[in-house]
């Protein structure tokens, strides 16, 4: 069988300063520090200088795996690691410096719920909205809109403006879109704990459903028990590379122990988390 | 209901084979890029709900909804009469001066919104660039294509006018269509770079209102172009939108054309458009690095 997902000699550079999920401050470049620069590189040339290197990060740094058909795939590793990044390439929302990745199937990718939700418009009119962004068609959100109404619960308020909605409804209905997708492949960003605890199930037990009918599922997520439960293989991150990949246990079980264990306290403490 | 149709659905998925070729190859691109016309077919649903959401939301929780639309250049066009047409005694090439400025006004005030609303329409909606991918040429071109129905509406009350200032009808009228396409293609065309600029540098969202202010004095809209100095017209038919503004009133009112004037227009609007395009799609990709 050929793999679904083909992933090879990824990386991805970042210029410090340019990206703007950095410190968490966003920081824009104005016209005039363009300018300024501009100007300066010119004499910098004229003078036979070489520009001041960039201080730059390697988000990703030649990350190879495959996926099969069918395989549900973990990314895990600490926040810094890569995870969102290799989501952002996969989905095609970020160009990766170099490298190369073949995608098999019609691909969907969930790095929030709610995208493109205007607070203005009613229920109906975002889950139109919403679904035709994630790539269904219109004849597809036709045929699926009762079921995603329901499977939300929302049948009363699918007139009012979203803005009315209280944030679990909001939630739920974001979900229940995303939830609805029919992709080959699913790429999925931990958008999983939402609204309140018997939806949380729900979402899960949808889940389990989705991946256990065969399809191709990435997902990103921090909550360790979620991973080992769902996925087949996992893939750690660390600064950028793979760090191990292998059956799920395996993985999460060295990355407990060996990644995030010597950075926290006790024993005790990870031995809480595994539980979890 | 939801578990049925999930094995119905894993019934269909089982005979999925995997295509001999990649249905999607992620890699760097190259300097100079396709235009991609493939993917905007293949997402053309997404233009079609944006621009849906873009009239829906424009007159949301107003008194007087789309009234508003008509409002604007009715207004501007009282008060262009009294202070130009009346006080100041502007000529208006022998046409009646409100219909002469209400006819300028019509495009210019759908080029203007769309300018706008076209290259503001990235930086307004930063998550569907960083969290889902579609072409994001969709983006503007939904902001400028939203704008049309305003166009209409102001456009329907123009020839209202006309019928009642006595206006006939000539062949000339079937150039308006062609008018359109070009006015919507020059807002498009400088939508495309500006909504690009704006995403690396912010100054676009504050030279952008100043700079709509200028270019409505650069556009014969108060005046006719016959009161610029022949020897300086040249300089005014640089400004595309000069040309096309002049033809609707040719197209319309019935004034004589000029037909060297319009082809410039044409020009300089087909290639600003094609350039723009380019620009976008060159730029495009580091947009969610750095919005």
């Amino acid at each position: 069988m050929r793999p679904i997902i083909k992933v090879e000699h990824l990386s991805k550079q970042y210029h410090l300063g340019t990206r703007a999920a950095q410190s968490g401050a966003v920081r824009y470049v104005t016209l005039r520090e363009s300018l300024v620069e501009a100007l300066r590189a010119s004499f910098r040339r004229l003078g036979g200088q070489k520009r001041p290197p960039m201080e730059t990060i390697w988000a990703l740094d030649d990350v190879s795996f495959t996926v099969m058909p069918g395989e549900v795939i973990g990314i895990i590793g600490r926040s810094g690691s890569g995870k969102s990044t290799l989501l952002k390439v996969l989905s095609r929302v970020t160009e990766p410096t170099s490298g190369r990745v073949e995608l098999y199937g019609r691909v969907t990718s969930l790095l929030e719920v709610g995208t493109g939700f205007h607070p203005d418009l009613t229920g109906r009119e975002n889950i139109q909205l919403n679904g035709a962004i994630l790539g269904m068609r219109r004849r597809e959100i036709e045929q699926k809109f009762d079921e995603i109404v329901a499977f939300a619960e929302m049948e009363r308020f699918l007139d009012t403006p979203v803005k009315h909605y209280s944030s679990g409804m909001y939630l739920r209905l974001a979900f229940s879109v995303g939830a609805h997708l029919n992709p080959n492949i699913l790429i999925v960003d931990e958008v999983l704990a939402v609204g309140d605890a018997s939806f949380q199930l729900k979402c899960l037990g949808m889940m389990n459903e989705v991946t256990r009918d065969g399809r191709t599922v990435v997902l990103v997520s921090h909550d360790m028990s979620t991973i080992a439960q769902t996925c087949h293989s996992v893939v750690l991150l660390q600064d950028g590379r793979v760090e191990r990949i292998g059956p799920a246990k395996d993985v999460v079980d060295y990355y407990l122990y060996n990644v995030l264990l010597p950075t926290m306290g006790t024993r005790h403490e990870t031995a809480a988390l595994e539980n979890a | 209901m939801a578990s049925r149709n999930a094995l119905a659905e894993a019934e269909v998925r089982a005979e999925y084979t995997l295509p001999e070729t990649p249905v999607v190859t992620i890699c760097p691109s190259r300097t100079w890029v396709a235009l991609n016309l493939r993917d905007l077919w293949v997402y053309r649903d997404v233009l079609y709900f944006l621009m849906w959401r873009d009239i829906k939301v424009r007159y949301k929780q107003t008194l007087l909804g789309v009234a508003w639309a008509l409002i604007q250049p009715l207004l501007t066009m009282l008060i262009f009469s009294l202070f130009f047409g009346k006080l100041a005694a502007i000529p208006s090439d022998g046409i009646a001066y409100p219909l002469f400025a209400y006819s300028g006004l019509v495009p210019w005030t759908f080029f203007a919104n769309a300018v706008s609303s076209g290259g503001n329409s990235l930086i307004g909606n930063p998550s569907l660039i960083t969290k889902v991918y579609f072409p994001r040429m969709l983006i503007p071109c939904a902001a400028v294509g939203a704008g049309l129905m305003d166009f209409a509406i102001t456009f329907a009350f123009l020839l209202i006018l006309m019928s009642l200032y006595g206006v006939a009808a000539t062949w000339s009228l079937l150039m308006v269509p062609v008018l359109i396409i070009l006015t919507t293609l020059l807002a498009l065309g400088l939508s495309l770079w500006l909504a690009a600029l704006n995403v690396r540098y912010r100054d676009v969202r504050y030279a952008l209102p100043f700079l709509i202010q200028l270019g409505m004095f650069a556009t014969p809209i108060i005046y006719p172009a016959s009161l610029v100095p022949a020897e300086w017209r040249w300089v005014l038919a640089l400004n595309p939108l000069a040309g096309l503004v002049e033809g609707y009133r040719s197209a319309l009112l019935g004034r004589e054309w000029h037909w060297l004037v319009f082809w410039i227009s044409s020009g300089v609007t087909l290639v600003s458009f094609v350039v723009s395009a380019y620009v976008f799609r060159r730029m495009e990709k580091s947009f969610a690095d750095v919005i």
